[in-house]
């Protein structure tokens, strides 16, 4: 069961009001990209949900148990991983304790060979397992992203939320995240939130597209019609919706 | 016996206030800056009663929520202490009060002078650096030598002089050789690193000191015989000046080395402001302090900026030290304690903010004074003196630990 | 990877049989094995902080405090309680069955204390015992305990110098406390505790007495082996793991499920009760306990012990501990050159600060942690580079 409903969300920062009220829900397995232009509160929107701050009203509910209260590690241990912004790998670690951070945490009394080989398939679908050993700060900023992507994995996350995973990646490397993330989200059926600026990408990886402006969910729906929702071309993509459309 | 049972009022409901409030405010998704203090102060002022009242109406809590409440508290702590202790001299004695603030005061210009030192390193480098009891020291140690052994009859100013520049060397040289690699990306942790470093640095300092100088206190007559005064007249008096002392309202007596020392520190602050706002270069550090980046933009050579704030930090610890070495015997541990002052001051005052620091230093000061003058066994009062700041520190840290002045972190 | 199993395993082996048959050779050089106890001491100080500040990331200068309220707890342990047979009357006292626990009074020098006062009233044949050392100094290893847990929940949300202040903070008011209150603590000329056995003790049948140093240092040898031991196999379990990553970037590690709050506190707790049984230990052993092991001095010795054999290792701290420690004695001899004579007292301090800045700026592993890890991770650079190779085209084409 994969289930999270955000009800009516609203996050004040002093005077400025980061969010206004979003509410939506997401059932099953979805693929959901959520955009919005710069400070438009999607990383807000991240940081509530996996409870690194605490929203000023609303409620957020997962899986039927309200989840705003409580602390960030135990949502995560209720299966809702998050990545950052900027690339946090554990820089002073190797990739492979990298992995077993979260899995132990999650499973502290579980087999370390067992788990050790459940992150190593991890690493090959990566292309990353031949560092297994290597310290995370020897990776270059691509394989950290790809690294962080796997170590998420291990928390066994049935939503996960990743924060521009493709901002500043080579055109190849897009290539194995998307595959990543395509294959997570069918083979295994995990739900995900994408954020990104990458038009191209996030209208054809995503199946359904929640679009913020100002703190407000201004669309909510397939590509397609979010496409052609004025509000959207108004508030958000403006000229850049030629481009898109090409 | 009141005394005790005060205190226990004061600590149980503040602790009780520090930590219910905040979470109160947290819960109803208010600003909870200030929650911990003010729900210390006024858990500790009123109790219950105060803390329901808070908890229940919740309302916006600015500087007056703890400034009220905490003139309450002390109010409170004063009327226990009078009761238990009335002959305590604090107490019978308003001319020993007195004097005790107002030396309080002098000692605390020179305090605020040596903790805005570390306070400028903090705001251009962004470290607290832990050897800046070593540059007291060695300012005090350089003008002991340059008077009494290398140039004997030399004026003792400009021995003041010839020191400062001395330290800020030594802390600019530093600067350069092991924290400068902390902005090209030579060091990986450049936190923990410059804590260590610095800490280091002191080991090193005090140990060189001590080999070459020895364990023997080092004394330096006081620069300065007042002439003798006394203003208008004999009888009377308002002004009273002896050359060991000045004597204000015949009853207030401060050391006359602790007068010149004050007036040294109050002439640097006042050269120090110049340079920071009236100067180029001062413009420039304070510029750099503000945004990194957007002054590197403008053409100012961050790395030099840290070079000249850690020097100038080190001389103005420095200049501390070469004008109080005419007040205490000097060792080459001396800035230990010197030190531990500091950080109160500026954790007290806000890490980075100058008037913080200047103002930290007074009331540290002052509550040194207190301290020593008023704790009724005058053994514990002698011993628990480095406490008090300690104390000041661990509550400010743990209550808000942006102190007076701080910047939110 | 067996090889360097091998590498690894043989010299700490070979230390370890060293260590402990070390007595053999130097019974009759008391000096030595009072340098080695002592070394062991800060052997167990500086790999305690190491898993403190370098596994967990938390720079904490209050270490010696709680080595010093081990220290203390036991001190004042045997000073002011005793048991009895007869209950006393007018000292604090329970009594629980036939024997009767009371608290002796802090008195200064020549006034009577309750004891004294009892014992005019107490029937003859009454026995008045000293409860036994360890009691003392299993209950400072608790306190250590409780007190670690305090600061660790008081710091929970300080970093770096916010934290290293602090901790200097808390260290500061113990000392000014400890020297202060001289009825309890005796000031700054110190507590003088009994030692580690006040009868004597039998092992294997050899008879040794309380001034031998044979059985002191067989009790910090093993306390120093039984705390690393415990502390390599935290490190590397997964509380190790969440240590690390607590240092590395506690944001993160939340987010993956880490209770960061918990084993924060945890590693407090841990790392003060190791340095709290060390400081009991220890003062048994010396005799005496100053406030002075509060300086902050004391507490860069044991920083620069822990930097300069790398502090990210427990085994480099240790060995950096016990080399420096040897080392500062043995320098202690003056060095004539010529006219001039060096007292090496305070040089040889010169020189350890001089290296530790050196050693943080050049090689910020320490000085033994590297060659413990060229062993460890010996070839895992030429794997790495071989199965590189082996990738054929690491990522698939990309379809536009
Ligand atoms: N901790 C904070 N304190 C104050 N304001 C904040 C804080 N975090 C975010 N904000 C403000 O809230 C708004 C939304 O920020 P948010 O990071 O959610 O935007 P975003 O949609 O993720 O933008 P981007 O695409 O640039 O990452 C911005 O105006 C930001 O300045
Ligand atoms: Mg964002």
């Amino acid at each position: 069961m994969i289930e999270l409903e955000v009800r009516n969300v609203v996050k004040h920062f002093g005077g400025l009001q980061a969010l206004k009220g979003v509410s939506f829900r997401i059932n099953g397995p979805e693929r959901i990209g959520l955009i919005g232009p710069n400070g438009a509160g999607k990383t807000t929107l991240t940081n509530i949900i996996s409870g690194v701050i605490k929203p000023t009203s609303g409620t957020v509910y997962f899986n039927g148990e309200r989840i705003d209260p409580l602390k960030p590690y135990e949502i995560a241990r209720r299966g809702l991983g998050r990545t950052f912004q900027i690339t946090r790998a554990f820089r002073r670690m190797t990739v492979m304790e990298n992995m077993l951070v979260p899995a132990l945490a999650l499973h502290p009394t579980a087999n370390r060979r067992a788990l050790e080989k459940k992150a190593t398939e991890i690493l090959e679908f990566l292309t990353i397992d031949h560092l297994a050993r290597e310290f995370a700060r020897n990776l270059s900023g691509g394989q950290q992203k790809l690294l962080e992507l796997g170590r998420l994995l291990m928390l066994d996350p049935k939503l996960i939320i990743l924060d521009e995973p493709f901002a500043g990646v080579h055109p190849k490397l897009r290539q194995t995240i998307w595959d990543f993330i395509v294959h997570v989200n069918e083979n295994l059926e995990r739900a995900f939130i994408i954020i990104s600026h990458d038009m191209d990408t996030i209208f054809t990886l995503s199946k359904r597209l929640l679009v913020l402006n100002y703190g407000e969910l201004i669309a909510d729906g397939d590509p397609e019609a979010v496409r052609k929702d004025p509000r959207v071309i108004e508030a958000y993509l403006g000229e850049e919706e030629e481009e898109v459309a090409a | 016996m009141y005394l005790w049972l005060a205190l226990l009022w004061i600590i149980g409901w503040g602790v009780v206030g520090a930590v219910l409030i905040p979470r109160v405010y947290a819960r109803r998704d208010l600003d909870v800056s200030q929650a911990a203090l003010a729900g210390a102060m006024v858990g500790a002022a009123s109790g219950p009663f105060g803390l329901a009242l808070l908890a229940y109406f919740t309302p916006r809590l600015d500087w007056k929520w703890v400034v009220v409440p905490g003139a309450a508290t002390v109010a409170i702590f004063l009327t226990a202490f009078a009761a238990t202790y009335p002959n305590n001299l604090c107490v019978s004695n308003s001319a020993f009060v007195l004097t005790q603030v107002v030396n309080g005061l002098v000692v605390g210009i020179i305090y605020g002078l040596m903790a805005l030192g570390l306070t400028l390193i903090f705001s251009i480098l962004g470290i607290v650096s832990f050897a800046h009891g070593e540059f007291y020291m060695l300012g005090g140690m350089f003008v002991y030598y340059l008077t009494q052994e290398w140039f004997p009859g030399l004026h003792p100013l400009a021995a003041v002089v010839v020191s400062a520049v001395l330290t800020f060397v030594i802390g600019a040289l530093f600067e350069v050789l092991f924290l400068r690699p902390m902005n090209t990306g030579q060091v990986e942790r450049p936190g923990e690193y410059a804590i260590l470093v610095t800490f280091g640095l002191s080991f090193f300092l005090q140990y060189t000191t001590l080999a070459l100088v020895g364990a023997n206190p080092k004394k330096v007559p006081r620069y300065f015989d007042y002439p003798r005064l006394a203003i208008p007249g004999e009888e009377g008096s308002l002004l009273k000046v002896t050359p060991g002392t000045v004597r204000l309202f015949e009853e207030i007596v401060i050391p006359s080395p602790r007068v010149t020392a004050a007036v040294i520190a109050l002439i640097l602050l006042g050269l120090l402001m110049w340079f920071l706002y009236r100067t180029w270069i001062g413009k420039a550090l304070r510029a750099v302090s503000q945004d990194r980046q957007a002054a590197a933009v403008t053409g100012i050579n961050p790395n030099v900026m840290n070079t000249l704030a850690f020097g100038l930090g080190g001389m103005l610890a420095g200049l501390s030290g070469a004008s109080l070495v005419q007040v205490f015997s000097w060792v080459p541990w001396v800035g230990t304690q010197a030190a531990a002052r500091s950080f109160v001051i500026i954790v007290l005052g806000g890490m980075g903010s100058l008037p913080g620091a200047f103002v930290g230093g007074l009331i540290v000061g002052v509550v040194e004074a207190l301290g020593a003058g008023c704790v009724p066994d005058p053994h514990r009062a002698a011993a628990y003196i480095p406490a008090y700041g300690m104390l000041i520190l661990v509550l400010v840290l743990l209550l808000k630990p942006t102190g007076l002045f701080g910047r939110e972190l | 990877m067996n090889r360097n199993a091998l590498w690894i395993w043989l010299p700490l082996g070979l230390g370890v049989v060293v260590m402990l048959l070390a007595p053999l050779a130097l019974v009759s050089r008391p000096y030595i094995m009072h340098i080695a106890i002592v070394a062991y001491f800060y052997a167990i100080l500086a790999s305690s902080w190491a898993l403190l500040a370098g596994y967990g990331g938390q720079f904490s200068f209050g270490h010696m405090a709680f080595m010093a309220i081990g220290a203390y707890t036991t001190g004042l342990f045997a000073k002011f309680v005793r048991l009895t047979t007869v209950p006393t009357g007018v000292c604090p006292e329970i009594t629980v069955g036939s024997y009767t626990l009371f608290l002796l009074n802090p008195v200064t020098a020549g006034e009577p204390t309750c004891l004294d006062i009892a014992k005019a009233t107490m029937p003859a044949g009454t026995l008045i015992y000293r409860p036994p050392i360890y009691v003392g100094i299993l209950l400072g290893v608790l306190l250590g305990g409780v007190f670690g847990f305090l600061i660790g929940v008081l710091v929970l949300r300080l970093r770096q110098a916010y934290l290293a202040l602090f901790t200097i903070g808390f260290s500061e008011i113990l000392r000014v406390a400890l020297n202060a209150e001289i009825a309890i603590t005796d000031g700054p000329n110190g507590l003088e505790l009994p030692p580690l056995f006040p009868k004597g003790v039998t092992i294997f049948g050899m008879y040794f007495d309380a001034t031998s140093k044979i059985p002191p240092y067989y009790v910090m040898l093993f306390l120093f082996l039984g705390s690393m031991v415990f502390m390599h196999w935290l490190a590397s379990s997964r509380y190790g793991l969440f240590f690390r990553s607590i240092r590395e970037d506690e944001e993160a590690a939340a987010a993956l499920g880490v209770n960061i709050v918990r084993y924060k506190v945890l590693l407090f707790v841990i790392t003060s009760m190791i340095a709290a049984a060390a400081g009991a230990v220890e003062a048994h052993y010396i005799g005496v306990i100053t406030p002075n092991i509060l300086l902050i001095l004391q507490m860069s010795l044991v920083i620069a012990m822990a930097v300069i054999g790398g502090m990210e290792s427990l085994v480099g701290a240790a060995i950096g501990a016990i080399l420096i420690e040897f080392a500062l004695e043995f320098l202690r001899q003056n060095i004539t050159i010529g006219p001039w004579t060096i007292d090496m007292t305070d040089w040889r301090l010169v020189f350890f600060g001089l290296l530790l800045m050196l050693t943080l700026r050049f090689q910020n592993n320490g000085l033994i942690y590297p060659i413990i890890q060229r062993l460890t991770r010996a070839g895992v650079t030429e794997e790495i580079a071989a199965r590189r190779r082996l990738v054929p085209e690491t990522v698939q084409e990309g379809e536009g």
